[in-house]
């Protein structure tokens, strides 16, 4: 035990000295640029559930994401010469990805604050804007003012300039999320009373949604913090220059009024079918794409890491039970690894650690992670039925002349299956489950498509019923099937 | 056929075989009698090697299976059939399947071929109808006798038997019993441990009697049963006759 401790702890100092980012402070000569348009493309970052600034909309027939930041984005990428890829991840996230190399650059309606600028660069502010207080309509009467709000639960995105900002809100208890849908349904659910929210985003929900009011906040802030800028890895100068002169242009055409036209459009568009009587059934052909899109992506995850995990899994426990140390001891400490460490972490790990090294899609790392971790829980199952099988068993075959291999195939194995079904299942079902975990570093299964659903339909509680559903007859037609097999096996 | 070298075995420091040197030759029936723990079990799986031997050899036909390539003694084991005392079917596959799985696997006889010599062997054995049952569904008689097919059909020069009637019903002792007699008379070379002495003494040519890790005494069965030399025979005969 002490000796695999030590192994494990051996591993971990490796791994982080291999993807430690080695500091690149070296005068770049253009490097960044050529790179760029050597390649052909810009990958931009952003998180899409930001009305309407970046958020999704069919455009001929396709969803995508638009908004006035993927238009800013269209534009930089036109005047560098380069194709433009739109990367949807997480607010959170957007930063590691970008240090990572997964992105290029980040366009978001990230607000250049001082903490930010420690560990990237910012392009000059392209958008000044103003800070909003979100409410109930029921309250429009009662919370008027920043003042009014004292000491009352206030929610703010987590990691944005409004969380700050909600400081000034005199004894607020602050609620953070990552999620504005799910801080919007707090509101609506009187979890939090009012909501720090960017002006234009702001008014956004609350021209869609009759039960929200919204009025500008009268909070002070610095200059810096009025704006949204592009985000950049530090030392990248030449992109810097490049994109402020792209910027430059759109200020000087007042290009940005025409975006928000333009991205006003595009939502009016995703609310047409809606009439106030059928919701639902609006709701439902609206929508049914979005469900349908993550829910094959989610049957993918779970059906690609079963297979892995299985065969990673058959391999792993073979080694813990080898006759040779060396394989025993690699096997435990990647099963103790991976077992104690969050699959959330270890999602995040692979897809930014890979991101320095080369360009891994989103969705591969996350089968990637998803599969490397079930591995490991499948290895300990597979190992219990191994053991499970009685010793006679294998006696038997060995004395009728069958060799290793051949009485593990056809004896043991098909014997420690039946015994470890239920088991298997149980982490079949916590696979298709967990895998909404790959959500974060914007894959776009169930979980993810449900969060967009969200955004784009002001709709808090409906779109959650609908995904339980979802999983719940993924789950349960998956627990019937195994039931089915099981039931073949028993031949007592 | 079979030939042991100062054969000694021990589990940790509990040493089981002391110094065994013993010959087995072609066609004869020898059992194997002794008190609980005296090592005949050990001794009847160190001959296929099942249990490794600490020191000593075992030579089968010609060549020393201690100290053998895997491969090697994958082969020559499919030429010593092994009837256990828990029968150790195989309960994922039925009576036929029980006995083709290892010629076809690890032997490379054809499906067809190993199927109409299950059918055979099953016939053999009294178990003609119960050719497509699983083992769940044997009797333990049933079972055993399917496991005694099962080595068989191999084409084994020599069955060892490893109190193949321990864990029967007194009802279906006999009927295994039959199976095993009519085997020695067909002239199979024949190991068996047990406790049946009736069986010994009609069907074995000669009797070993084994305490604590050595064979005290042999000869044939009469010999053993009328005239034991050794008192510790001839208390452990005392006993269980």
């Amino acid at each position: 035990m002490k000796k695999s401790v030590y192994v494990v702890l051996t591993l971990l100092l490796v791994l982080t000295g291999l993807f430690i980012p080695s500091e690149e402070v070296a005068a770049e000569d253009g490097a960044a640029l050529k790179r760029v348009q050597d390649e052909g493309v810009l990958v931009v970052g952003t998180s899409a559930d930001f009305p309407p600034f970046e958020f999704y909309a069919e455009v001929d027939g396709e969803r995508q994401v638009v908004g006035m930041d993927m238009m800013i984005a269209q534009k930089i990428a036109d005047d560098l010469g380069v194709d433009l890829e739109i990367q949807d991840i997480g607010f959170d996230s957007l930063l590691p990805a970008l240090e990572a190399r997964n992105v290029d650059i980040v366009i978001a309606g990230m607000t250049p604050t001082a903490e930010r600028r420690k560990s990237v660069d910012f392009s000059e502010i392209y958008f000044k804007t103003f800070q909003n207080i979100m409410i109930r309509a029921e309250d429009k009467d009662v919370y008027t003012s920043i003042e009014s709000l004292k000491g009352l639960p206030i929610g703010v995105q987590s990691g944005s300039l409004q969380e700050g900002l909600a400081e000034q809100i005199e004894d607020a208890e602050l609620m953070s999320l990552t999620s504005l849908s799910d801080l919007l349904l707090a509101l609506k659910t009187n979890r939090i009373e009012a909501m720090v929210m960017q002006g234009p985003n702001a008014e956004a929900h609350a021209g869609n949604d009759e039960d929200l009011f919204t009025f500008v906040g009268e909070f002070e802030m610095e200059d810096d913090d009025a704006g949204s800028a592009v985000a950049f890895r530090q030392g990248e100068d030449s992109l810097v220059t490049a994109v402020n002169e792209s910027l430059a242009e759109i200020a000087e055409q007042n290009l940005t009024d025409d975006y928000l036209v333009v991205a006003g459009e595009y939502m009016v568009q995703s609310e047409t079918d809606e009439d106030g009587e059928e919701v639902e059934t609006g709701f439902a052909s609206d929508y049914w794409q979005y469900f349908w899109d993550g829910t094959k992506i989610t049957l993918l995850i779970s059906a690609v890491s079963v297979f892995f995990g299985l065969i990673l899994g058959a391999i792993l426990a073979l080694m813990r039970l080898s006759k040779t140390a060396l394989f025993r001891f690699f096997a435990t400490a990647y099963i103790e690894f991976v077992r104690g460490t969050p699959m959330l972490i270890q999602v995040m790990f692979i897809y930014f650690a890979s991101g320095m090294f080369f360009n891994l899609p989103a969705l591969t790392a996350g089968i990637i992670a998803v599969s490397l971790n079930s591995g490991a829980y499948i290895a300990e199952i597979i190992r219990s039925g191994l053991n499970s099988v009685d010793k006679g068993q294998e006696e038997a075959a060995r004395s009728l002349g069958m060799g290793k291999n051949d009485a593990l195939r056809h004896i043991i194995f098909p014997q420690a299956l039946k015994n470890i079904w239920p088991a298997l299942g149980n982490e079949f079902i916590t696979i298709i489950k967990e895998s909404s975990i790959v959500s974060v570093i914007g894959v776009g299964e169930l979980i993810f498509q449900t969060r967009v659903v969200r955004s784009i339909s002001f709709q808090g509680i409906l779109p959650l019923f609908i995904t339980m559903m979802v999983y719940f007859v993924l789950t349960f037609s998956l627990t019937k099937l195994l039931n089915f097999y099981e039931g073949r096996m028993n031949h007592d | 056929m079979i030939k042991v070298n100062h054969l000694k075995k021990s589990f940790g420091k509990n040493v089981v075989l002391k110094d065994i040197n013993e010959e087995f030759n072609q066609g004869e029936v020898v059992v194997v009698i002794g008190p609980s723990g005296s090592g005949k079990s050990t001794f009847l799986r160190c001959l296929n090697l099942l249990e490794e031997p600490t020191d000593g050899e075992v030579v089968f036909e010609g060549t020393a299976l201690t100290g053998l390539k895997e491969k090697d003694l994958n082969e020559l084991r499919q030429k010593m059939g092994m009837v256990f005392q828990q029968f150790n079917l195989f309960p994922h596959k039925t009576a036929q399947e029980n006995l083709t799985i290892a010629p076809v696997k690890s032997k490379g006889v054809s499906q067809a071929s190993a199927e109409r010599k299950a059918v055979d062997l099953l016939n053999q054995v009294g178990l003609g109808d119960k050719v497509a049952a699983y083992p769940a569904s044997l009797s333990g008689g049933q079972q055993q006798r399917v496991a005694i097919a099962r080595a068989l059909a191999m084409d084994p020069d020599v069955m060892l038997f490893d109190e193949p009637t321990s864990a029967l019903d007194p009802e279906m002792v006999g009927e295994v019993l039959k199976v095993m007699k009519d085997l020695a008379q067909s002239g199979m070379t024949m190991v068996v441990v047990t406790h049946e002495m009736g069986f010994a003494r009609e069907v074995a040519d000669r009797v070993l009697f084994m305490d604590d890790g050595y064979i005290v005494e042999q000869g044939t069965p009469e010999h053993i049963f009328t005239q034991p030399t050794h008192e510790r025979t001839q208390d452990f005969l005392a006993k269980v006759l």
